[in-house]
Order: structure tokens, then C-alpha cells, then sequence
């Protein structure tokens, strides 16, 4: 007698080829049913998922590093190279300080790209130190809302060349080195210098006003302090990034050093962001010790994100990858956009979201059963031994249950991990505007099968641009040749 | 499993690669599965273009629930027993008998199928009744669970347990039949 295993094991090997008949019948069927349902518009309704998105716990991590994509963006608007004349005397004042801090708030309202209309905060104590570096605390909203807040620590590191960030509730830090490998070549100390202009210092901003066409305020009174007032509304700050800009600035009528400033400003018309920078304090005493990021043991390293070329072009093909084309617009409100739709719309594919919350409850009722000493050592291990140690206590069908959740938060995680990429991309892109590079990007027309055409190209120099192809190699061109390409490129 | 997860999303988007990509996984399998049910190649290749067809059309409103392997499986079982009754109608009605295929006829094409090292399984799974050859095919070939395979032919889970029993007892019978031949 055969067991049945060795009946079940000759099935297995039971095999035939799908002939080419097949192949060619069934591939030609794709290629004309597709052809067709692009050529009619769907016609059916999307179904309003957003509340299913938020509430669902597996979608967290991806919503809030996008969160953090349009955060960042906000906070790297400030670059600026040339020197002005009208408010030389702040500035030549301000650099002489060796270490200062201040206080900022900022407030983002409006519907950020996929995400509904709500406000969202940040308060950040910023110490400089021409010395040491800066450091930023912070405390924001949690983009998962409840209104919860979250903290990070953020340094930049001129002598050790570094960036590192901090983030307590995640138990991750990220750390960029500057290795010199940046987007327009620059060597690690260009970069570094740009990186300390891009975090909000203070003098960069007065460089920025300066710059700018701007309006005298006359004097006025903060904290008892006389103060004179710079209004800047001019379009070209920020490098053309900030829409609607309101910038003004108050100093000290007889210290020549800044005071307040005040930003309102849109960014893809659907966000307002406001901040305010208050509570300055000039030459203060700094030690070494408070510029010493500190990583507690157990915190996991996670790739930080660059505004290189190497960053973009890991960015564009990981979009394509996922997504089977490249991103319609790089400017950092269309790409969150497109993103974040992308999180939604595979979000909504087969979660069932009362089950996960139902689930969560009993995760919840069986910590209940532990004492209070039990769950604090539970709460001590690592995320992949803590859902062992509670698997355990439930039973088994709900087991099955949890075990299908954990494979959906491993592929959120993944697009998580991919939010670093696309934020790369967006952030590449917006320096190239911000530098008036000339960068053109043709994502709606060229496709990871377009090789030879041009999806991304920027000035290097007068003689050459930079290009980046469809199928991702990127040359240097001369003018010449870039028309060639450009004029090859559907109209 | 993840593959294919994202391989859906990309298919509900309208990928064309995704598609693609999905036949070229799973053709062979299914083309497989198809031909033991059907005992018959080119009905085979039939089953599995019209369920691509029907996938294809679903590519919008297309939800996965469980394993994309096991649905597509389904469906080639669904569509040959469509296939399979349409023969038997034909058979009853004693028309074109000449190019219908006995689904349960010992034929030529039964056992040359999968070769001369399986031509005893292939010839033996032929002689099995229908029903007892889709649950066992869509149990032992395609991995679906008989709770799986009951909810897709709406009937008991012990109705498909008794089928996939009677099916093993009979194959091993034949089988040794042959054997001692």
C-alpha cells in the first residue's frame, strides 16, 4: 500500500508548460484589454478610506515619515549665498556671536497631501555654537493624531562631519555622514556649509532678507525691548519654494541683533505654515557636553535620507519599482501627494480594520492579565519578542489573525522604508530649484522603458547639464546635446 | 506572499508588467492543474486563457483575500467544471461526440500528458469521478485547505473529505493494481 503522503508527493510532481500558443494568446489579450480601460476614464467612485487609513495601526509608520517628508521640507528652506547691504549691520553683529539660542513654533494647517485638514505643531529650542555644531529639541504633533506629541533630537556636527537624528519614541536614530558624495559635486565642507544654512539659522535667514526686496516697519516694543521692524514679501525668498511669504523681522534698535521673526508662508497652496522665532538669547555660554548626541542602547539605525544624485535616482527607482512608473512632478507637495494616495489606495487593499482594532483591545486586555512588574519587563524586549510574548497568551485562531496583521505592517514598513527614499528625491529636486539650477523633470512622459530620454536634467555649468535617462544612468551633456534630447521628448 | 501583494496593488492600478508577470508565475501550475482536471491539454489552455481573460477584466474592483495562487486555482477549477458539464451535456445529447473528450475515459491524451513517468498517476487520476478529482487535485496539487475548497463549491467540509478520502483510496488502489501488473 502506497501512504497517502506518497500520493500527495507524486502530485506535486505532476508539471506541463503552458505552450507558446497560450502565451502569445494571453499576453495579446493584456496588451488590448489594458489599451482599452485606459482609453475610458474609470468611471467608479473612490471610497472615502481615509478614516480606515489613520485608524488602522499597521499604517502608521508610513504616514508618519510622510509627515515628517513635508516637516523636513519645511524646515530646509533656508539658503542663501549673496550678501545684501540694508541689514549688514544685524548680520555683521550676529556673526560675531560664537554660541546663541532661540525658541521657534510652527504651525502647519490646511490638508496636506492625502491627509485631512488638520493643525499640526512643532516647538524646537535651537542652540548654535560656532564651536560644537547646533542642536534642536523637539516636540511636535504625532501625525497619527490623538493628539499625542513626540520628541527628537537633531544635530548637526561640523568637526565630526555628521548629522544625527534622534527619535525616542521610535527607538531609532538616523546618522548622515558628509562624505562628499552630494548633488552638484561639491566637496564634504560645501556640503557642511550648506547643511548649516539649511537649519533655520538665523543669520541665514537675514542673508535671505537681505536679498530680498523688503520694507521698514519703523520701531515698536517686544518684551519691553524697543525693536525696528524688516518686512520681506518678495516671491524669491526661500528660492522660490515658499508661496504667499510674509517674513518680518524685529531687532533690537540698539543691539543690532535680532529679537523675532515672523514667517507665514503657503507651500502647494494647500498648507499654511506660520512660525515665529522668539525668545533669543545672544552669546550664551554653551558646553561641549549638550552638543554629545546620546543613543540609548537598544535603538536601531535607520538610513538617512540625501539630497544627492545617488539619493534621487535610488528614489525614483524605488517609486518605479512599486509603482510600475516614475512620479508625475518632483516638487515636494505633488510627491507627498502621489505618495501618500499610494499608502492609501494599498492600505485599503485587504485590511480589515474593525479586526485589527478588535485585536488590538485583546493585545491590550491580555497585558491587563500581567501585574504591573511583568509588563514592565514585557515592555523592556524587542518589538519581534514582545509580539512572541503576547502571541502566546492569545489563543489560537486569534494568533492566525495577528500573524496576518504583522505581515501587513512588514509591507508597510517597507513602503515606510521607502518614505526615506522619495524624501531623497524631493529634497534633491528642491535644491536644484532653490540653486536655480534649471532642473527639468518629464516623469509624465518617460518611463523606466524610455532609456535613452531624458526624465531629469539640471545645470552643472554654463558648458554642461547633468542628466538623468529613463532607464536611470545618468551623463553629463553640453547644451547642445541636451536640446537634441529634449526636442526628442513627446511634445 | 508579499510578491504578490504588491504585485495586486500594481494590477489594480493597471500594470501591465504586474499582469504579465502574474501569468508568467503562475501558467504552468495552473495549465497543470487545468489538464488533470480535464485530462486534456488544449481544454486546458482553454480554462486557463478564460480565466485570465475574467482576471484581466477585474483589474479595478480585484481585491485579494487570501493567497493569489489559490484564487487563480479556484477560478481554473470553476471554469473546468463548467467545461467538464459542458461536455456531458454534450455526451447526453449525442452531439459532436466525435471531438468531446471523456472526462472520464482512459484516453489516449489521459495518460500521454505528463509523460511516461507519471503516465500510471495520470492514467489512474482520469478514472476518478470528477468532484473526487478536483478536491483532490485542488487539495494535494494546489495546496487549498478543505475549508477553502468547500466555501468555492458550496458544499460541507465533510462532503469534500469524503471526496478527497474515497479519491486516495481509489488512486492508491489502482496504483497498486498496477503495480502488482
Amino acid at each position: 500500500m502506497r501512504p497517502t503522503d506518497d500520493i500527495n508527493r507524486l502530485i506535486k510532481q505532476l508539471q506541463l508548460k503552458a505552450s507558446a500558443s497560450l502565451d502569445r494568446r494571453v499576453h495579446n489579450d493584456i496588451d488590448i484589454a489594458l489599451a482599452e480601460s485606459e482609453k475610458t476614464e474609470s468611471a467608479h467612485s473612490k471610497p472615502n478610506i481615509w478614516r480606515i487609513v489613520m485608524k488602522n495601526p499597521v499604517v502608521k509608520i508610513a504616514v508618519a515619515a510622510a509627515v515628517v517628508l513635508v516637516c523636513l521640507a519645511g524646515l530646509h528652506l533656508w539658503t542663501g549665498t549673496k550678501s545684501g547691504v540694508a541689514l549688514a549691520d544685524v548680520l555683521a553683529k550676529v556673526e560675531q556671536v560664537q554660541a546663541f539660542m532661540y525658541k521657534m513654533k510652527m504651525v502647519m494647517t490646511g490638508a496636506m497631501p492625502g491627509i485631512p485638514s488638520m493643525n499640526r505643531e512643532m516647538d524646537c529650542t535651537i542652540t548654535t555654537s560656532n564651536t560644537y555644531g547646533t542642536r534642536w529639541d523637539i516636540t511636535m504633533t504625532d501625525p497619527n493624531g490623538h493628539g499625542d506629541k513626540i520628541t527628537e533630537q537633531f544635530y548637526v556636527l561640523p568637526n565630526r562631519k555628521v548629522q544625527i537624528q534622534i527619535m525616542p519614541e521610535q527607538k531609532k536614530y538616523m546618522q548622515m555622514e558628509f562624505d562628499g558624495n552630494c548633488s552638484t559635486k561639491q566637496s564634504s565642507d560645501d556640503m557642511l556649509a550648506k547643511m548649516k544654512k539649511q537649519n533655520n539659522d538665523p543669520r541665514e535667514m537675514i542673508k535671505q532678507i537681505m536679498n530680498c526686496k523688503y520694507t521698514g516697519l519703523g520701531r515698536s516694543e517686544i518684551d519691553g525691548i524697543k525693536v525696528e521692524g524688516f518686512r520681506m514679501t518678495d516671491p524669491a525668498f526661500g528660492g522660490g519654494v515658499m508661496e504667499d511669504a510674509n517674513i518680518v523681522l524685529w531687532v533690537d534698535a540698539e543691539k543690532w541683533l535680532p529679537v523675532r521673526m515672523e514667517m507665514d508662508f503657503k507651500m502647494g497652496k494647500q498648507i499654511q505654515i506660520s512660525s515665529v522665532i522668539y525668545d533669543c538669547q545672544w552669546d550664551v555660554s554653551v558646553d561641549a557636553n549638550e552638543f554629545e548626541p546620546i543613543i540609548p542602547e537598544g535603538f536601531t539605525s535607520i538610513k538617512a535620507p540625501s539630497s544627492t544624485e545617488d539619493g534621487a535616482i535610488e528614489g525614483l527607482k524605488s517609486f518605479a519599482d512599486i509603482l510600475g512608473h516614475y512620479p508625475k512632478k518632483l516638487n515636494i507637495m505633488d510627491l507627498a501627494q502621489e505618495f501618500m494616495a499610494f499608502i492609501q489606495e494599498f492600505a485599503a487593499t485587504d485590511v480589515n480594520t474593525g479586526e485589527a482594532l478588535q485585536l488590538s483591545e485583546k493585545i491590550k486586555a491580555a497585558f491587563k492579565l500581567k501585574d504591573e512588574e511583568e509588563l514592565k519587563e514585557l515592555d523592556k524586549l524587542p518589538e519581534e519578542e514582545k509580539i512572541k510574548k503576547i502571541m502566546e497568551m492569545l489563543p489560537e485562531e486569534e494568533k492566525v489573525k495577528i500573524n496576518k496583521i504583522m505581515e501587513k505592517k512588514k509591507i508597510m514598513e517597507k513602503i515606510g522604508d521607502m518614505t526615506r527614499q522619495i524624501q531623497s528625491l524631493g529634497r534633491f529636486y528642491m535644491t536644484l530649484v532653490q540653486e536655480k539650477k534649471e532642473p527639468a523633470y518629464y516623469g509624465e512622459f518617460v518611463t523606466p522603458a524610455d532609456t535613452d530620454k531624458v526624465l531629469l536634467r539640471w545645470k552643472t555649468s554654463d558648458s554642461e547639464y547633468r542628466v538623468i535617462f529613463g532607464d536611470l544612468r545618468a551623463e553629463t551633456v553640453t547644451p547642445e546635446e541636451l536640446a537634441e534630447l529634449e526636442a526628442a521628448l513627446p511634445k | 506572499m508579499l510578491e504578490d501583494k504588491l504585485l495586486v496593488w500594481q494590477f489594480n492600478r493597471g500594470s501591465k508588467d504586474a499582469l504579465r508577470h502574474i501569468y508568467e508565475k503562475y501558467k504552468n501550475d495552473l495549465v497543470t492543474l487545468a489538464a488533470a482536471l480535464l485530462t486534456d491539454v488544449a481544454s486546458a489552455e482553454d480554462v486557463v486563457h478564460d480565466v485570465f481573460v475574467c482576471f484581466i477584466k477585474s483589474s479595478e474592483r480585484f481585491r485579494l483575500t487570501g493567497s493569489l495562487k489559490g484564487y487563480l486555482a479556484t477560478c481554473v477549477a470553476n471554469s473546468a467544471r463548467n467545461k467538464n458539464k459542458a461536455r456531458q451535456k454534450h455526451l447526453s445529447y449525442g452531439l459532436d461526440e466525435a471531438d468531446v473528450v471523456s472526462a472520464n475515459s482512459n484516453s489516449p491524451n489521459a495518460t500521454a500528458i505528463f509523460g511516461e513517468e507519471l503516465r500510471q498517476l495520470s492514467s489512474a487520476l482520469s478514472q476518478l469521478p470528477y468532484e473526487q478529482r478536483e478536491v483532490l487535485l485542488l487539495h494535494s496539487y494546489s495546496g487549498l485547505k478543505f475549508r477553502t475548497i468547500a466555501g468555492s463549491l458550496g458544499i460541507s467540509i465533510n462532503t469534500v473529505q469524503g471526496r478527497y478520502r474515497y479519491a486516495v483510496d481509489k488512486l492508491r488502489s489502482m496504483l497498486n493494481g498496477e503495480v502488482r501488473k
